[in-house]
């Protein structure tokens, strides 16, 4: 066996004394309370980590805490108990553990373990995550990724960039998934909601709190308590409601709509956007408090047509238990030729309708047309957004229509260095509208 | 009727990791060097003493 970095967590003496024996040939490193286990998990590169479950006299499973750590890390995660309560062993494995044993036996367990260790390690553990869970083999995202997970057990922000369908959520889940908190990962996508409606969905409600509130709701910061609250499309919420999440984040306790009693919850941001955030701050539509406290971490992920080499894994992702489907030359020739605007969730969309077909075998008369037919659908939707439309019915459409101009100016200006010329002739506008525009929002 | 619940857990677990840890330690000491046998019989003199301490100072409960 080859020899292993290896830490034991564990308070009692004679136990470590004798994992000290037992693992003789391996490079050994120990630890006797929480505090210690999570700081040498922190620094160290340890492959397999024993972990006892109660770290101290009255300890009450302090070992747990230890779980996610180590599993962010990728470390193979074993915990070692006295007893094997069923509400502790799944406890364990929920919190990501790799190996459970009751103490007794030893010699045989840790033996077993090892074994099981070396034999998930021949399989290529570590690939799992980005076979199953973020589908990639682009190196570059596999090391982001990674390198975030690191994180996914701390308290830290993360601030997901990167264009629409590239798997902003999908990572968001993954990040909750290791992050070891007990509470629900909650999504919202912001630009969905009118302000009022966006203050309701987040904050909640008690019954009669406006028009139409027939009964009390929970909003999403007390559904994500203890749990991951993923702020999808955060460019687009209003001044107003950034100041309100904004002491809501700060303090963890916050009004619902129509109540005078405060609520408490302990959730974890993730936020994501495809927009510029440091122009809307330059612009004055984003707080940089507000951003200050969404970017701990911040995580860019690449469009899909500077990762190509994850189409076809993609493809065989979507069409698993389905039909199996074999394409031609040229049709792989063409999905590899296409930019995929719209992404992985363009890429699946074709992969359903492929599956939704007769064929299995697929020709490039097929593709092109997919691919026609779902950038036509594509477009249609973007010319429009749910959000853009409330807006509009909150808003009216002339409003909306500054707002739009406004957005398209802004960013012309950032893209052009702050140059008006250039900003005119990119646009195609009057100088009349380009300087209604910046007394609007200078 | 919880907490008492959970003094007896904590006791079942203590007790179950000690004897374990004494059990293997018992039969390591064929294994070891005469030179590390002081300190593995110190290590168990220790644990067998904090088995003592729990089970005397564990409340059973009195109902």
């Amino acid at each position: 066996m080859s020899r292993l970095e290896i830490l034991v967590v564990e308070d009692d003496p004679l136990a470590r004394k004798l994992m000290e024996k037992r693992l003789a040939e391996h490079s050994l490193d120990f630890a006797a309370d929480s505090a210690a286990g999570r700081q040498k998990l922190e620094k160290g590169k340890h492959q397999v980590c024993f972990i006892d479950l109660n770290l101290g006299p009255k300890d009450d499973c302090s070992g747990l805490d230890l779980i996610p750590v180590a599993a962010a890390k990728g470390v193979y995660t074993v915990v070692m108990s006295g007893h094997d309560s069923e509400k502790v062993v799944e406890k364990a494995y929920e919190l990501g553990c790799d190996d459970f044993y009751s103490k007794g036996n030893e010699e045989a367990n840790v033996g077993a373990v090892l074994s099981r260790f070396l034999q998930r390690r021949e399989k290529g553990g570590p690939d799992q995550l980005f076979a199953e869970r973020f589908v990639t083999e682009d190196a570059a995202t596999r090391q982001t990724i990674t390198e975030a997970l690191k994180y996914a057990a701390s308290e830290l922000p993360v601030l997901i960039l990167g264009p629409s369908g590239t798997g902003k959520t999908s990572l968001a889940r993954v990040i909750h998934e290791r992050s070891g908190r007990s509470g629900d990962f909650v999504a919202i996508n912001c630009s969905a909601y009118t302000e009022d409606l966006l203050e309701a969905e987040l904050f909640g409600y008690r019954k009669g709190a406006f028009t139409g509130a027939g009964d009390s709701r929970k909003g999403k910061l007390l559904q994500a308590d203890r749990g991951t609250l993923f702020l999808d499309e955060i460019g687009s919420m209003s001044l107003k409601m950034q100041t309100k999440l904004l002491k809501a984040i700060e303090e963890r306790t916050f009004y619902p709509l129509g109540s005078d009693r405060p609520e408490t919850s302990q959730f974890r941001i993730i936020s994501a956007t495809l927009e510029d955030l440091q122009g809307l701050i330059k612009a004055g539509k984003l707080r940089f408090d507000f951003f200050s406290r969404i970017h701990g971490l911040t995580i860019e992920l690449k469009p899909l047509a500077a990762r190509k080499g994850d189409i076809f894994p993609l493809i065989s992702f979507f069409s698993r238990g389905g039909k199996r489907l074999s394409f031609s030359a040229q049709a792989k020739a063409q999905l590899l030729a296409h930019d995929w605007p719209g992404n992985i969730r363009e890429l699946k969309r074709v992969v359903d309708l492929l599956a939704a077909g007769q064929e299995g075998r697929v020709l490039p008369e097929t593709v092109g047309k997919l691919l026609r037919t779902v950038v036509a659908e594509a477009g249609a939707s973007d010319v429009l957004t749910d959000g853009q439309y409330r807006y509009i019915l909150e808003h009216g459409l002339a409003k909306a229509a500054d707002r739009f101009v406004d957005a398209a100016v802004r960013r012309c200006l950032a893209e052009n260095g702050g140059k008006k010329t250039k900003v005119l002739s990119a646009l195609g506008i009057s100088t009349r509208l380009l300087y209604a525009s910046l007394k609007r929002a200078p | 009727v919880k907490d008492a619940e959970k003094e007896l857990d904590r006791l079942v677990h203590d007790v179950n990791s000690r004897c374990s840890s004494l059990r293997d330690a018992a039969a390591m000491l064929r294994k070891i060097p005469s030179s590390e046998r002081a300190e593995f019989l110190a290590l168990m003199t220790e644990q067998a003493r904090k088995l003592a301490d729990d089970l005397a100072q564990f409340k059973p409960d009195p109902a």
